[in-house]
């Protein structure tokens, strides 16, 4: 009880500062626009091209430090050209596609290792984009990632109901008059852009969990499209306040503790998942 | 409810399709001259196959074609093409009067595909209505959202292909011919002109395909659809539909199924292993169980 009591009075204090409110709000962001995304990723397959993805812009991030450049910007760059080939190869379907980011996956991990190693002196900061650092978030990043979420979330509220059918049949989308092809490479970069929003909070090893993990948690509780989209957003938002507040409190650090609070969700649906509990009892 | 249907999907084709006049749309019926699909020596293929060559059909509108032939026979890519998923290589494809290769997304969302494949994925969180909606979005074009009206269209077609009580299930948690029956209402949720069967009863049992069949032919003489109908099942099939088309990658023969289905012309196609019995039914013999 005293416990309590206090972890609340602490709450409280810390939701006066400055810095705590702008990490709270971009975590929230974060939350949203990576959970929202998740669904089409989830149901469109694309799990392993996203987790490409993080580790391409991270490739971005550390050439733009060498070369003095914005680090979101050729962050953006790398990821839609990943994102972007990943999509063309699948379309192809010359190559299996988990071999195909297998190899951009290693190949941008190990030019990001390659830019780390050409900096002459060791930079922190570049670190952060690789663990996340949700409590250093600046003003101006919080600006970005305010304008980049009202871009991806915008899209989606415009277009979801052509992205809903591409992922649940993008073949069928198209014989019935749906832009599908277009519909698949726009998702593709939205993907791409949720990947560099997220980058600084929960950094590139952990982003793709992020995106992840709630979908897939909403993916065991629900029947309906809809239904999952909105269990995915709440999921994806109260997992990250909470993974800072807890961060904080507890002085872990951040990204770790928001993708393992939701991980924690996700073994719990899983374990009472009403689907899986249906099928048990089919057996 | 049959010519309110009807009545429905008149005046929707009419707000949908700009380049079809009024006139043409209220008496589109018996316009038997004029082909709604016509293949003028077409010839579809893949990097290094020829799936379908040379082939010349004409299909009027209201038409209910069977379409038969061995694996790999082009039968599919019959189906694609005609929803302008492919160029043909050489020769054209004119549907709804319009090039196939220049097929728009408004054309498309007036032709109702069932593909091949069945379920993918049992696990897919989608209720039976969201997925017959899913027809209604092409139709709508993009930003718009459905409106009520969407959904009594979706709901009128649960209700003709006798699902509407399951429409707040979870689909994956529907049998074989169930999905069958929600997937054909997704096609007409779209009001099409042209329905595209592939294969709609394989899979199923027999008392499922009997009443997936039935349900076809129905429609057929409800809303005078132009039906493609792909098959293995020529016995099924062969006293509902108005022509059979015999594929092997050509044309081998297009007409009355009594004319197609004779000794001489199926074992051109299917081998000599082909048999038709006395009562007219036709069996591909088995070499383990000769009798
Ligand atoms: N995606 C593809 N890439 C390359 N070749 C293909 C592809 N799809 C089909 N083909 C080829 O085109 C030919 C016709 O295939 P199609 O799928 O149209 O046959 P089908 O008559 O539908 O067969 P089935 O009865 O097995 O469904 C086959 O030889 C096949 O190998
Ligand atoms: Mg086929």
């Amino acid at each position: 009880m005293l416990r309590a009591s206090r972890l609340r009075e602490t709450m409280l204090e810390l939701l006066a500062y400055d810095f705590m409110q702008r990490s709270l709000l971009a975590a929230a962001l974060v939350g949203a626009v990576c959970s929202v995304i998740g669904v089409f990723v989830v149901l469109r397959g694309l799990a392993f091209a996203g987790a490409g993805t993080a580790h391409a812009a991270f490739a971005g991030v550390t050439l733009a430090y060498l070369l003095g450049l914005p680090p979101l910007s050729l962050a953006i760059v790398f990821g839609l050209a990943t994102v972007w080939i990943t999509g063309w190869v699948e379309e192809k379907g010359r190559m299996k596609l988990d071999v195909s980011i297998g190899i951009l996956y290693t190949a941008t991990m190990a030019l990001a290792i390659l830019f780390l190693g050409l900096m002459k002196t060791y930079n922190p900061e570049v670190y952060g984009y690789l663990f996340g650092s949700v409590l250093s978030v600046t003003t101006e990043e919080l600006l970005t990632i305010g304008g980049l979420s009202i871009v991806v979330l915008g899209t989606i509220l415009l277009l979801s109901k052509e992205l809903y059918f591409i992922a649940f049949d993008q073949e069928m989308a198209a014989a019935s008059g749906v832009p599908a092809r277009q519909i698949f490479y726009l998702l593709l970069t939205l993907v791409a852009l949720t990947v560099v929003i997220a980058l600084k909070t929960v950094g590139a090893i952990l982003v793709f969990a992020m995106i992840l993990i709630p979908a897939s948690t909403a993916y065991q509780l629900t029947h309906s499209l809809t239904q999952m989209t909105l269990y995915s957003v709440l999921i994806g938002i109260f997992c990250a306040v909470t993974g800072v507040l807890l961060s904080y409190a507890f002085d872990l650090p951040s990204g770790p503790s928001i993708v393992l609070l939701a991980t924690s969700l996700f073994f719990l649906a899983v374990c009472c998942s009403p689907k899986r509990l249906h099928r048990i009892q089919a057996e | 409810m049959c010519s309110n249907w009807l009545t429905r999907l008149n005046r929707h084709n009419r707000r949908l399709d700009p380049d079809i006049d009024d006139n043409q749309q209220l008496h589109r019926t018996p316009r038997m001259t004029h082909p709604i699909i016509r293949f003028d020596h077409a010839t579809f293929g893949f990097p290094g196959t020829v799936a379908l060559e040379d082939i010349s059909l004409s299909i009027p509108e209201s038409e209910f074609v069977g379409v038969i032939g061995p694996n790999g026979s082009g039968k599919t890519t019959l189906c694609r093409a005609v929803l302008g998923l492919m160029a043909p290589v050489s020769g054209t494809l004119r549907v709804l009067d319009c090039a196939c290769e220049e097929l728009r997304c408004h054309h498309r969302a007036l032709i109702g595909y069932l593909p091949q494949k069945g379920m993918l994925d049992r696990n897919f969180p989608v209720t039976v209505l969201e997925a017959v909606m899913m027809g209604r979005y092409g139709a709508l074009g993009l930003f718009r959202r459905p409106s009520g009206k969407d959904r009594d269209i979706a709901r009128q077609a649960l209700a003709q292909v006798g699902m509407d009580h399951h429409r707040d299930s979870a689909l994956g948690a529907l049998s074989g011919g169930q999905q069958q029956r929600v997937f054909i209402a997704r096609a007409l949720a779209q009001q099409p002109r042209i329905l595209l069967l592939d294969e709609p009863t394989t899979g199923l049992d027999l008392t499922a395909q009997h009443s997936v069949v039935e349900l076809i032919e129905q429609l057929h003489h409800e809303l005078k659809l132009t039906i493609l109908m792909i098959t293995h099942d020529i016995n099924m099939i062969r006293s509902r539909v108005d022509r059979l088309v015999l594929l092997k990658t050509r044309l081998f023969a297009a007409g009355p199924p009594q004319d197609v289905l004779k000794p001489e012309i199926l074992s051109q196609v299917y081998g000599k292993e082909l048999v038709i019995t006395d009562k007219d039914l036709i069996i591909v013999e088995d070499y383990h169980h000769h009798h």
